[in-house]
C-alpha cells in the first residue's frame, strides 16, 4: 500500500510540473498584455515608454526561461508570488477564498450523494414503474439544466416568493455556521443538482446490473427482506463505480464553480480564476491553476485509495505493477 | 472674473467660463452646500451598493474604470466639483476661491484652510501641485491615461501654503472643467511620492480628504468606507458605504430586488431595468452620458485608408435601426447631431448633419437606407473592394455596448456585400489588439468623464487624442481643435466647434453611431443622491442618507 501511495504521489508531482509549464506558457502565449491591463491603457493615452516601464517593474521584460525558473523556484518553496492585481501574496488570496469554494463543493456533494444514491436505488428497484419514470425524467432535467440557470432561478425565486436573498457579506463556516449555511446552500444546490442527477443515473444503471446477479437471487431465496437484499447485497457491491464518479466530480467541482460563483457573487476560487485570467495577472492565474491541479491530483489519489479499500483486488493489482 | 460665493448660486457655469477669460469661484467655509428636496436628512446607517466587479486597484489617477472611481470618489476631493443640482455648474470643493486672469492664461486656486487628509496631515498647495503634476507628467512607473486633460498646463507654482497658481500655454475656457474631472483627485504628496518612487503608486491605499475613508477591502467580497469625521465640509450623513462587487447585470438586479443592496448604478440592459421598474418602492432612471459608440476603421490598413470605403460603411448603417436594436441591450438609446453629446449647445443642425453620408438615418431625419446602401455598394466598387470582401470587426465580449454593437454592424454590412465576421475577445486581448492597431474595424464605446468640448473633441477626435485607435494624422483638424480650445469669445468658439465637427465628420475617420445612457436603480429609502448626465460625477455620497 505504501509503495502504491508513493508511486501515485510521484506521478502527481510530474503531472503538476507539466501543469506548471503549460499554464506558464499559455498565459504568455494568449494575446493580451499584463502591462496594458494594469495601466488602464484601454482608456487611451498611455505611451509605449510607460508600458515598457510597467513591464520592467513586473519583470516581464526578462527572457521567458528566466521568468519560469524564477517562478518555479518560488513555487518549490511554496511561494506562489504576489498578485499583480490585488498586491497580496497569491497564497493568501487563495487561502482566504478556499473555504467558500470548499464549503460549496462539500455541500453540493453531500446533497448529490444523499439524494442521488437513494434516487438511483429506488429507480432501479422499481424499474419501469412510474416511480422510475419520474426519477429518470427529473435526473435528465437535472443534467440538462445549466447550473447558472438554476442559480438565477433560485435567486429570483427566493426574491419573488419570500422577498429574501442571502446577504452579500460572506462569512466562513467557522465564524458563523448558520449564516454561512444559509448563504452557501443555494450555490451548492445549483451545482449539486447536476451531480445528483449524474449519481442517480449511474447508481440506477449499476443497480439494475447488480440486482440481476445470481447472489442477489440466492439472497432472496434465503428469505432476506427485500431492502436488506437491495442495500446490503446490491448497493454495497455496486457502489464502486459510484464512488469513483463522486471522487472525480468532487475534485472537478473546485475548478467548475466559476459560473455559479459569479451568479451568486461568492468570493471563491472560481471568481479568482476569472479575475486573474481576465486581468492577465500572471502569478495569480498560474498559482490558482496549479492549486486546482493539485486538488485534482489529490482527489484522484484519494479515489484510488478508497477504491483499493473497497476492492482489495485493485490494491493487489497496483502492488503487482 | 472672480467666481465666489457661499452657495451654488455663485457657482461657475459653462457659459460664465465662456463669457470671458477671467473668472473666480468661492465658497463659504462650511464647504459645498446644496439642498435636495427629499425631506430632512437623517444621520447614520449603511448604504450597500453594487459595483460591477473588483476595482483593479485604488489609484484613481492611473485608472480608467468606474470600478475604481466609484469606490474612491467618496474618499477624495477635487479642486472644484460638479453641482449636483446643475451639471453645467462647478462649485468649490478644495479650492474655496478660484481666480482666472483677464487673459485667461493664469488660474489661481485658493485652497481652504484646515483641510486634513485621512491620515491627519494638513492639505497644502504642495499636495495639489504634486497631484496635478502626477496626472500631467506622471513619475516613472506611473501611467496617466488622462494626461491630455492637463496638456495645456505650462507650469504650476505654490504661493504660500494654500495658493496654487497654474500657468497655461494658451487660454482655455474649459480648463476648470478639465481640472475638476472626477478622476483628478487631490492626493497627499507625503503618502504618494515615496510610493511612486517605488513604482507602487497609490494602488493599495486611499488617503484623501473626502467625506469617507477606506476601512475594509476584501478582494471579491467588499469595499467598505466609513465616515471621515475630520472632513472639511459638512460631515456625511451615512455611517458607512459598502460596495459589493457583482459582475453580472442580472445578478445585480436580483441583489437589488432581494434587498441585498440598496442601490445599483450600472444597468445598461433595459430588460433588467424594466424588471426593477415594476418593483414597488424602487426608483429607477436612465440618463444619457458622455459615452459614445463609434465605428473606428483602422486607417493604416487597406482598404480603410480610402475615404470612399469609410464613407460606404457610414452609408450602410441604418442608425435608427441600430438604436432600436442595440439600445435595449446596451443602453444605446440616444443620438445627437454631430460629435457632441445629446443636448449639447454645440450640436449641428439637421441640415448640417444630413450632408454627411449615412447620418440621415438618425431618428427623425427621414433617410432612405436602401438608397444609401446602393450608394455604398457603388463607392465600394469604385474603391476596388470586391463583393464578398472579408472584414473582421474586433470587439470585446464582456460589455454589451461593444459586443452587441459589433454584431449589429456585421449584419448591416452584409447588406452591402461585405463578408463580415465579429472577433469577440476578452478584455485583455481586446485592449492589446486595439492599442497596437491589430484590427480592421472596431466598434468602440468610449465613456468620458465630462462633456465639455475640450474633453470630448480633444480625447476623441484629435490625432493625439487617447481614442485615436484608427491611427489617423491630420494637422488641420488638430489646429482647428486648438483654435477652438483657446477662443474666449463664446460665439466665435461655438462657431469653431461647429467648424471642427463639420471638418471631422467629412473624413469618416470615426463614424458616430449612438450615445449610451446608463441605468441606475435604488430603493426609495436611499435619499439625497442625484444622477447627473455623467456616470462619474456626484459619486462622493456625502449628501446621501438612508430613510429607513
Amino acid at each position: 500500500m505504501f509503495s502504491f501511495i508513493v508511486q501515485r504521489l510521484m506521478v502527481g508531482i510530474v503531472t503538476l510540473f507539466g501543469v506548471a509549464v503549460m499554464v506558464f506558457l499559455i498565459m504568455r502565449v494568449i494575446p493580451g498584455d499584463a502591462a496594458v491591463m494594469l495601466s488602464g491603457a484601454g482608456a487611451g493615452a498611455v505611451s509605449e515608454e510607460e508600458l515598457a516601464q510597467v513591464r520592467t517593474q513586473m519583470g516581464l521584460d526578462r527572457p521567458l526561461v528566466v521568468q519560469f525558473v524564477d517562478w518555479a523556484g518560488h513555487v518549490a518553496r511554496l511561494d506562489l508570488g504576489t498578485s499583480l492585481r490585488t498586491g497580496n501574496p497569491v497564497f493568501d488570496d487563495i487561502t482566504r477564498r478556499f473555504p467558500y469554494t470548499l464549503q460549496i463543493v462539500v455541500m453540493a456533494t453531500l446533497i448529490a450523494v444523499f439524494l442521488g444514491i437513494p434516487a438511483g436505488v429506488l429507480s432501479a428497484r422499481y424499474a419501469g414503474t412510474w416511480i422510475d419514470q419520474l426519477l429518470q425524467a427529473l435526473s435528465i432535467g437535472g443534467l440538462a439544466a445549466p447550473s447558472f440557470w438554476v442559480g438565477l432561478i433560485l435567486i429570483l425565486g427566493l426574491v419573488s416568493l419570500f422577498q429574501w436573498s442571502a446577504p452579500l457579506l460572506w462569512e466562513p463556516f467557522w465564524v458563523s455556521p448558520v449564516k454561512s449555511f444559509t448563504q452557501l446552500i443555494w450555490p451548492a444546490l445549483a451545482v449539486g443538482l447536476r451531480q445528483l442527477a449524474l449519481i442517480a443515473r449511474m447508481t440506477r444503471s449499476i443497480m439494475l446490473e447488480v440486482l440481476g446477479e445470481d447472489y442477489i437471487r440466492t439472497a432472496r431465496a434465503k428469505g432476506l427482506s427485500e431492502w436488506h437484499v437491495v442495500i446490503r447485497h446490491g448497493l454495497s457491491n455496486g457502489l464502486l463505480p459510484v464512488v469513483t464518479l463522486i471522487g472525480f466530480e468532487f475534485s472537478a467541482l473546485f475548478g467548475g464553480l466559476i459560473i455559479t460563483e459569479a451568479v451568486f457573487s461568492v468570493p471563491g476560487l472560481g471568481q479568482y480564476v476569472v479575475a486573474s485570467i481576465l486581468n492577465r495577472d500572471y502569478p495569480a492565474a498560474q498559482g490558482i491553476v496549479l492549486v486546482l491541479a493539485g486538488i485534482v491530483v489529490l482527489g484522484n489519489l484519494t479515489v484510488d485509495l478508497i477504491y483499493g479499500w473497497l476492492d482489495p483486488r485493485t490494491r493487489l493489482r497496483g502492488a503487482e505493477t | 472674473m472672480t467666481i465666489s460665493g457661499p452657495s451654488n448660486t455663485d457657482a461657475v457655469t459653462r457659459r460664465d467660463v465662456l463669457k470671458t477669460g477671467g473668472a473666480a469661484l468661492a465658497a463659504a467655509a462650511a464647504g459645498p452646500q446644496w439642498a435636495l428636496a427629499q425631506g430632512a436628512p437623517k444621520r447614520g446607517g449603511t448604504l450597500r451598493v453594487s459595483n460591477g466587479g473588483d476595482p483593479p486597484d485604488f489609484d484613481v489617477h492611473q485608472s480608467a474604470t468606474y470600478l475604481t472611481q466609484f469606490v474612491t470618489a467618496p474618499c477624495y476631493s477635487t479642486l472644484l466639483r460638479a453641482d449636483p443640482n446643475d451639471y453645467d455648474k462647478l462649485i468649490p470643493d478644495l479650492a474655496e476661491k478660484t481666480d482666472v486672469s483677464a487673459d485667461g492664461k493664469t488660474v489661481t486656486f485658493h485652497l481652504r484652510n484646515g483641510v486634513n487628509f485621512h491620515n491627519g496631515t494638513p492639505l497644502t498647495a504642495d499636495d495639489v501641485i504634486y497631484s496635478l503634476e502626477r496626472i500631467r507628467k506622471p513619475p516613472r512607473g506611473i501611467v496617466s491615461p488622462r494626461k491630455g486633460l492637463l496638456g495645456n498646463v505650462d507650469s504650476m507654482e505654490a504661493r504660500g501654503s494654500h495658493t496654487v497658481v497654474v500657468h497655461l500655454t494658451q487660454p482655455q475656457p474649459d480648463f476648470l472643467f478639465m481640472v475638476s474631472n472626477a478622476f483628478n483627485a487631490i492626493m497627499s504628496k507625503k503618502v504618494a511620492e515615496p510610493l511612486d518612487a517605488q513604482g507602487q503608486g497609490m494602488k493599495r491605499q486611499i488617503v484623501g480628504t473626502g467625506p469617507f475613508r477606506l476601512t475594509q477591502s476584501i478582494d471579491g467580497q467588499i469595499y467598505e468606507l466609513s465616515r471621515f469625521d475630520g472632513y472639511f465640509g459638512q460631515p456625511a450623513y451615512l455611517d458607512k458605504i459598502q460596495f459589493f462587487p457583482i459582475r453580472g447585470e442580472i445578478e445585480r438586479g436580483a441583489a437589488l430586488q432581494g434587498k441585498r443592496i440598496d442601490a445599483g448604478f450600472f444597468f445598461p440592459n433595459e430588460g433588467v431595468l424594466q424588471t426593477l421598474r415594476r418593483v414597488s418602492g424602487m426608483t429607477e432612471l436612465r440618463r444619457p452620458t458622455p459615452t459614445f459608440i463609434n465605428l473606428i476603421p483602422n486607417i493604416q490598413r487597406k482598404p480603410f485608408d480610402d475615404i470612399r470605403v469609410r464613407e460606404a460603411l457610414s452609408l450602410a448603417m441604418d442608425r435608427e435601426s441600430f438604436i432600436k436594436t442595440v439600445g435595449p441591450l446596451a443602453g444605446a438609446f440616444f443620438h445627437s447631431h454631430g460629435l457632441m453629446p445629446p443636448g449639447s449647445p454645440y450640436s449641428l443642425s439637421e441640415a448640417e448633419i444630413k450632408q454627411f453620408s449615412g447620418y440621415d438615418t438618425l431618428p427623425g431625419l427621414g433617410g432612405n437606407i436602401a438608397a444609401n446602401r446602393q450608394k455604398a455598394m457603388a463607392l465600394l466598387e469604385q474603391a476596388g473592394v470586391p463583393k464578398g470582401f472579408k472584414v473582421v470587426i474586433l470587439t470585446r465580449g464582456d460589455l454589451p455596448a461593444f459586443r452587441d454593437s459589433a454584431i449589429n454592424l456585421s449584419a448591416q454590412f452584409k447588406n452591402i456585400g461585405l463578408d463580415v465576421t465579429v472577433d469577440v475577445r476578452d478584455t485583455g486581448t481586446f485592449y492589446t489588439m486595439e492599442t497596437t492597431g491589430n484590427f480592421q474595424l472596431v466598434a468602440h464605446s468610449v465613456g468620458m468623464g465630462g462633456a465639455v468640448p475640450d474633453q470630448i473633441l480633444g480625447e476623441g477626435y484629435t490625432s493625439y487624442g487617447g481614442r485615436n485607435y484608427g491611427n489617423w494624422k491630420d494637422d488641420s483638424l488638430d489646429n482647428l481643435f486648438r483654435e477652438q480650445s483657446r477662443e474666449l469669445d463664446p460665439k466665435k468658439r461655438a462657431a469653431l466647434i461647429k467648424q471642427f465637427q463639420l471638418a471631422f465628420l467629412k473624413t469618416y475617420y470615426q463614424i458616430n453611431l449612438a450615445w449610451v445612457g446608463y441605468g441606475a436603480a435604488h430603493w426609495n429609502t436611499v435619499k439625497g443622491w442625484k444622477a447627473l448626465p455623467d456616470i462619474y460625477a456626484n459619486m462622493q455620497m456625502d449628501k446621501v442618507w438612508i430613510d429607513a
